[in-house]
């Protein structure tokens, strides 16, 4: 297994990206992305605590007693959701009202302690740094994506700001606002994004 | 020492929560000042859009002017709780900050009544942590527009003065529609607002 940063990278972001490749931390994106602003301060906390929280991990790897690791894991993802909460609150307390709940709830998300588990406790820090950081953005990717079709369809509006003409063409969808509009699109997304990476043998 | 004793994994346990425990305390402590006053713009757009029912925004330092410039505030302690009373200097409407239990833990929020408290101009909600989606619609509009104009029953029962729900007459005028799936922090809402009303109702003298 190559581990150049490179390649660890693109395999994060792209080829073994966690959501539509590992259908990993679902629930936050079917919950934040009805609206721009907040998918990307989700999108901030998750590469913040999945790259951390590796580089940590890593760090310390070879001194984390083997019977506890999942509770030292969890222990040090923790703190940075913690770090990444008080964050968000003081910079963006209008946007940490409605996604509070979903950034405590990062504790749970799958790609951060799968990450450590898999990548983290195996690999050097920088190595794991950068695989955080790729799989962070790679989260991102799917996260803005579906906001950038949500918001416009659902709200009229993009990051907040009304689209052109916008009383000329657009009709609001309320389905996009709600989560059922997540769904389909998250469904459309993992078939478009699958199909362009599928290896030959899987499309026969 | 091995890394599978008893005494190194206590002791590395004890080292790891020491270490992460200060560096989240480090950035609490380096932020609590911005927090106070995010905290305290939140509560004056809430009181402002609660007295005024604009919901466009403004500058913290607007809200804080209109609250100064519009209205008579006093503090009245009750035990251990200070319970913030407001009063229009025009429409002499009340205004109140409302405290209770919700389905997961305390809900604050701000309900303005009339002069003669019969009834509710307008409901806006301060904090909760109820059910993302479920509970936590209670800050929607269409939940906190049933208030206004709702009337207050004083005749009746003090848990049944104001109905968030069910009740024996679907047309009720003291009765607003709880919020479907969130059953639990309907009833909680509609039984400490009840509670309230009746602390503010004999804590209005002298104001």
């Amino acid at each position: 297994m190559s581990n150049k940063p490179s390649i660890v990278f693109i395999k994060g972001l792209w080829n073994e990206n966690p959501v539509f490749r590992q259908v990993l931390g679902i629930c936050s994106t079917l919950a934040v992305t009805n609206l721009l602003a907040n998918t990307l301060f989700m999108c901030f906390g998750v590469i913040f605590v999945t790259a951390l929280s590796n580089f940590t991990i890593s760090l310390i790897r070879n001194y984390i007693p083997k019977r506890t690791r999942m509770i030292v894991q969890v222990l040090i993802i923790a703190s940075f959701v913690m770090i990444v909460d008080i964050i968000i609150k003081a910079l963006a307390p209008e946007i940490h009202r409605f996604i509070g709940p979903y950034v405590g709830l990062i504790i749970t998300n799958c790609i951060i302690m799968g990450r450590a588990e898999a990548f983290a406790s195996q690999n050097k820090p920088v190595i794991s740094l950068v695989d955080g950081l790729a799989c962070g953005c790679g989260y991102s990717l799917i996260l803005i994506a579906i906001a950038c079709i949500r918001e416009p369809l659902g709200f009229g509006t993009i990051l907040g700001y009304t689209l052109p003409a916008k009383e000329l063409w657009w009709h609001q969808w309320t389905i996009m606002v709600m989560p059922p509009g997540a769904f389909f699109m998250l469904a459309s997304f993992t078939w478009f994004t699958r199909s362009l990476t599928a290896p030959k043998s899987e499309t026969k | 020492m091995k890394k599978t004793s008893t005494t190194y994994i206590l002791s590395f346990m004890i080292i790891l929560c020491v270490l992460l425990g200060s560096l989240v305390s480090f950035v609490q402590l380096s932020t609590v000042d911005i927090l106070k006053e995010n905290e305290k713009a939140h509560k004056s757009s809430v009181i402002y859009r609660a007295f005024t029912g604009d919901n466009n925004k403004l500058t913290p330092k607007q809200y804080e002017e209109f609250i100064t410039a519009n209205l008579d505030q006093k503090t009245r302690s009750i035990g251990k709780r200070s319970l913030e009373i407001f009063k229009h200097k025009q429409d002499k409407s009340i205004g109140f900050i409302f405290q209770g239990l919700g389905f997961w833990d305390a809900i604050t929020g701000i309900i303005i009544l009339s002069d003669d408290l019969s009834t509710v101009k307008n409901i806006q909600f301060l904090n909760h942590k109820e059910t993302p989606g479920l509970g936590a619609r209670i800050e929607e509009q269409s939940f906190t527009d049933q208030f206004k104009g709702l009337t207050i029953d004083w005749n009746a029962p003090v848990g049944e003065r104001v109905i968030v729900g069910a009740s024996a007459d679907p047309n009720a005028k003291n009765r607003v529609d709880a919020i479907t799936g969130a059953s639990q922090t309907s009833i909680a809402l509609g039984a400490f607002l009840n509670t309230e009303l009746e602390i503010i109702r004999s804590n209005l003298k002298d104001f």
